[in-house]
């Protein structure tokens, strides 16, 4: 225990002059590395390493306890202190509200869809969520709160949680099967970069089961592109006036239907087909429709290695067919094909230009998380946006991001792993009835928006209108209109931010003496001023008052 | 379109003498056009425009208003000699643009070259000073076309069903202007006017205030008048030709600050131009009130000084500070806290600002002409009178937009790069106040971290804007900001590092232990 000298002594520093320029002076620093940190790396990062965490918060305790204590020094009260006294009491006052609302308050946000029960509220803590959806149990664990790269090194059943990264972007990774395949089925993968003088992209297409981040099909603006098997190049080479092609995946050949001895008929109401015996069954073919063949009962049949399309169809638009090393278009009432390679290939469209990048027979390619420093322009992150987990299972590792949560089969069990966004489930529900936005005449510009939305409570249903500076205040929650998102069907769904502040009419409180207590505080030294200036008191005395 | 260009052909074939294309002339300042989601006289949109785009008042001789119309009029099939100028500041544009030694260009040639700019634009992966020169020739190139295409500006119509604000090309149709044609010589110029004379009939002619406002050139005035303040102050011995001066600059002010609130319809204080208008107008206020009640002439000065620099900020920023009236992001609407706030912080910045002139003119002077320690004395109490007044007003300013930021998004502190720039320059202010209690601040030591000090309230005013710009307020961002900042910084510090030496040798005696007291009790 401190002795009664001791502690005068403490109560002397900390309640010091000297003491508090220094408390002041390191708040003030530790602020400015904050704000820079937020410009450059976005709110989040700043509060993960300056605003939110002990060191910033332990200065703002001592500053505290410094205003008090300097408060307690100056005790029996005396006159000419009593806007001194004023102001630290605010000062202390507005500590303990911040507190409290630090502690106890809420501040999240809810999207109100068109016309769609809401009760919960996204709250901005990061939580990871482990559900057994057959057996209906759930389990969530709080993500630390860091900014930086950590390992979380931690069992849960089968599961161990490995590193975390609070910021992360993915990188392209090429990595070997896991399991084997026989030579005839088609596992490759390639990347390519397409580009004219105004824009470049690059691309990857994979037909790798693994690969499950890739597509084999996408549509570039008017462009369809198409990733086939190497074997299928040959289907784009002969020409046939049908423009029926036969495709055999096993033995990799392509055909003709005069070639394959087949017949093309023609049903009642146009359409093409070709009946083919694979086998002990028979397989309807309608290539104008579908690559995919019927059987006797009219159902599509997936287990068949030959394929028959048309391929005049890919006539009509544009359709870039990439075969990995090879690639066929057609333009001006033929088919080419090219071979592809570092060089870049000129296409028929937009002078654009291909180049293959790499090429990948059996190694499939892979996003994975990497650890990034965020980056923030204009208000929003442009790197770092998401949030990534590695998951150990056994000997197998997999990445969960906050896009992007796993799905796993163990022992039979399923388990669904994802980060998300903590919720609070409110006690009564939101519709959103309407949204209006009203616009700067004659532009785009938003003037205001406000939501109309109906109140579903115990006591029954109630309508409020919702907009900016109007929030609506209910059971101790205040929401505000904070943004809007339009939706595909020309609808806008609404999204409040939804408050809880305990701590409110404290700081208030304290606000009103701080400004009250240093308006006193000048008033008395001015009028002592003005008495020891007629009593020709020396300056210095009046410099300490 | 092709409509027009015959209409024209037989205007022109027909009345050669209507070839001076003298519709496009100083008289249709008054036309009130739609543009930025406001209405406007054609005068404030032209002037801004020109002087946005070749950073001059005039094009090839031409006013602004007949360039403007010369040029939208272009979309019409009026061809037009007039040579838009763009300045090309940055050595690699001029490069690309194969500019050799000239730093300018025409908007024409840029257009010959657009598709090159913006290939070469997004061919810049890194945000560099070349990439931003290029978004600026382009963003200035795409407003050029589309003032060339008539899409720039909208006019009221009322030969529809219902009134409408209809772009040039959709605007002069062709029954109207036969139909104009049939009584008078010059039908373009009689349809203009007649859309001004329909939106008067409908919404009266309170836009024309803005004419007037814009054609007073009061900033101008004020600057002019504050000079001659400070001019009285060097030049007379007695207060009433400075304070004469001082006087009619507020009166200038006034007017010019209540026009502006009367036209946009809102305190003015919502960007940067009118936050260092208001400053200094509100500073130089203070001034005098302080100034009269301390019966010290030091005051007038320090308010005409400030208020002259503010002025000038305003006048010959260029781009930094936008005087364009536009309409508010919805966030900053009717909110009686957004004002209060405001106005209470950008006063204390004034206040603060007084400080730092007093500051910076007492190191000069004492460098100079050198001053007596009772001098010295004074400068140290008129300071600390400043920051008295910008203190309090800070304070009540931060907690005031703690209740703002409470009212609009439900949160009394966030953090946000602004609120806490305005926190640093308190707690910077208050470790100043607190320190002179000490023996670490002695009067002398007083002044110089005063001008140093002043520093921080740059940062939060204009720092947080031009160089952090992020978080919720970056709504006053606008360019060569952080240019502005950086040499402000570097001539403080010059002046600090010429001056405090031997500011400090002639003033900060060391003070004896028995003169230390800790403790105001």
């Amino acid at each position: 225990m401190l002795s009664e000298k001791q502690f005068s002594k403490f109560e002397r520093t900390v309640g010091g002059l000297k003491f508090a320029v220094v408390l002041i002076l390191i708040f003030s620093a530790m602020m400015i590395v904050g704000t820079f940190f937020e410009s450059w790396y976005g709110t989040d990062f700043a509060n993960r390493v300056v605003y939110k965490k002990f060191p910033f918060m332990a200065v703002q305790a001592l500053m505290f306890f410094s205003i008090i204590f300097a408060a307690f020094l100056r005790l029996p009260p005396k006159k000419r202190l009593y806007g001194f006294y004023t102001i630290h009491a605010g000062l202390v006052i507005i500590g303990c509200g911040s507190l409290i609302t630090y502690i106890a308050g809420v501040d999240g946000n809810i999207m109100l869809h068109p016309n769609e029960p809401a009760r919960e509220i996204i709250l901005p803590d990061d939580e990871l969520r482990i559900t057994y959806p057959n057996e209906g149990r759930q389990f969530s664990r709080d993500l630390p709160y860091t900014a930086f790269k950590t390992s979380l090194d931690e069992k849960f059943e089968d599961l161990t949680f490995a590193d975390f990264y609070p910021y992360s972007e993915n990188k392209v990774i090429w990595k070997k099967s896991s399991s084997s395949f026989e030579s005839w089925q088609s596992v490759q993968s390639s990347e390519y970069m397409i580009s004219n003088p105004n824009v470049s992209q690059d691309f990857i297409m994979s037909l790798h089961p693994e690969a499950t981040d890739y597509k084999s099909s996408t549509q570039m603006g008017p462009l369809a592109v198409h990733y086939l098997p190497a074997s299928m190049s040959e289907c784009f080479g002969n020409a046939d006036k049908t423009g029926i092609v036969f495709w055999e995946s096993r033995s990799k050949y392509c055909k003709t239907p005069t070639d394959y001895g087949s017949e093309i008929k023609t049903t009642k109401a146009g359409n093409r087909f070709l009946v083919i015996r694979e086998n002990e069954r028979l397989l309807t073919f309608f290539p104008d429709l579908s690559p995919w063949p019927l059987d006797s009962s009219l159902t599509p049949v997936q287990d068949t290695t030959l394929r028959i399309f048309n391929r005049k169809l890919f006539e009509k638009s544009p359709n870039l067919f990439l075969f990995g090393k090879k690639a066929a278009y057609f333009t001006e009432d033929k088919w080419t094909a090219v071979e592809l390679g570092k060089d870049p290939v000129e296409l028929p469209w937009m002078g654009f230009e291909l180049t293959l990048l790499r090429h990948e027979d059996e190694k499939f390619p892979s996003q994975e998380p990497f650890y990034v420093t965020p980056i923030q322009s204009k208000g929003s992150l442009i790197k770092g946006n998401q949030k990534a987990l590695k998951v150990k299972v056994r000997d197998k590792e997999y990445w969960v991001t906050d896009d992007k949560p796993i799905s796993l089969l163990i022992d039979g069990k399923k388990v669904n792993i994802g980060i998300t966004k903590k919720v609070l489930t409110l006690p009564f529900e939101f519709v959103l009835k309407n949204f209006k936005m009203d616009k700067d005449p004659g532009t785009n510009n938003p003037a205001s928006y406000e939501s109309f939305v109906t109140l579903f409570t115990s006591s029954g249903p109630s309508s409020h209108h919702i907009y900016m500076n109007n929030p609506l205040k209910y059971s101790g929650f205040t929401f505000y209109q904070a943004s809007y998102t339009p939706n595909k069907d020309g609808s806008y769904s609404s999204t409040l931010s939804a408050n809880v502040d305990q701590g409110r009419p404290i700081k208030y409180f304290g606000s009103l003496l701080l400004v009250l207590g240093s308006i006193w505080h000048y008033v008395i030294t001015r009028k002592r001023k003005k008495s020891e200036a007629t009593a020709s008191m020396t300056n210095k005395k009046e410099a300490l008052a | 379109m092709k409509m027009m260009l015959t209409l024209f052909a037989l205007i022109f074939t027909f009345q050669s003498h209507a070839l001076s294309l003298d519709f496009c002339n100083d008289k249709l300042g008054g036309l009130p056009i739609q543009q930025g989601g406001r209405i406007k006289p054609l005068y404030v949109h032209a002037n801004e425009t020109v002087k946005y785009m070749t950073g001059k008042s005039k094009v090839d001789g031409h006013s602004a208003i007949e360039a403007y119309c010369l040029l939208s009029f272009d979309s019409m099939g009026v061809e037009n000699k007039v040579e838009w100028i763009a300045s090309i500041q940055h050595y690699d544009l001029r490069k690309f643009l194969e500019l050799g030694d000239k730093k300018e260009t025409t908007f024409e040639n840029l257009l010959k070259n657009k598709t090159e700019l913006i290939t070469e634009w997004r061919k810049q992966k890194e945000e560099t000073s070349y990439k931003k020169a290029l978004d600026q020739a382009l963003r200035r190139l795409q407003l050029y076309e589309e003032i060339k295409n008539g899409a720039n500006w909208k006019l009221y119509d009322k030969s529809g069903p219902a009134e409408a604000w209809l772009v040039l090309p959709e605007f002069l149709k062709e029954d109207k202007v036969l139909k104009a044609k049939e009584n008078t010589s010059n039908p373009f110029e009689a349809v203009l006017f007649q859309s001004e004379k329909d939106y008067i009939a409908d919404h009266g002619s309170k836009f024309k205030l803005e004419l007037t406002f814009a054609k007073l050139r009061l900033p101008v005035w004020a600057l002019f008048l504050s000079l001659l303040g400070l001019a009285g102050l060097v030049l007379t011995k007695g207060n009433a030709v400075p304070l004469g001066f001082a006087f009619t600059t507020v009166a200038v002010q006034t007017t010019y600050i209540t026009m502006r609130v009367m036209i946009s319809g809102r305190a003015p204080i919502t960007n940067m131009y009118e936050t260092v208008l208001f400053s200094g107008y509100a500073a130089l206020l203070l001034a005098l009130i302080v100034g009269h009640f301390k019966k010290d002439r030091q005051f007038i000065y320090v308010g005409l000084a400030y208020n002259f620099l503010s002025i000038m900020m305003i006048n010959f920023s260029g781009g930094m500070l936008s005087g364009s009236i536009s309409p508010l992001v919805p966030v900053l609407r009717d909110n009686f806290w957004l004002s209060t706030h405001v106005t209470a912080i950008i006063i204390s910045y004034g206040a603060l600002a007084l400080s730092w002139i007093l500051a910076n003119t007492a190191l000069i002077k004492a460098k100079t002409k050198g001053i007596s320690k009772q001098e010295m004395i004074e400068y140290t109490d008129q300071i600390y009178t400043c920051l008295k007044y910008g203190i309090v007003l800070l304070a009540g300013g931060i907690i005031l937009g703690g209740v703002w930021a409470d009212y609009s998004w439900g949160r009394f502190w966030g953090w946000d790069p602004k609120e806490t720039w305005s926190l640093i320059v308190l707690c910077l202010y208050m470790a100043i106040l607190h320190g002179k209690y000490t023996s670490w601040i002695s009067p002398a030591r007083f002044i110089p971290l005063n001008a140093l000090a002043f520093l921080s309230v740059m940062m939060a005013w204009f720092g947080v804007n031009y160089i952090l710009a992020s978080g919720l307020h970056s709504y006053g961002f606008s360019e060569g900001g952080a240019i502005f900042l950086g040499s402000f910084f570097l001539i403080q510090f010059i002046i600090l590092g010429i001056t405090t030496k031997s500011f400090l040798d002639q003033f900060d005696i060391k003070r004896s232990s028995d003169q230390i007291q800790e403790n105001p009790a």
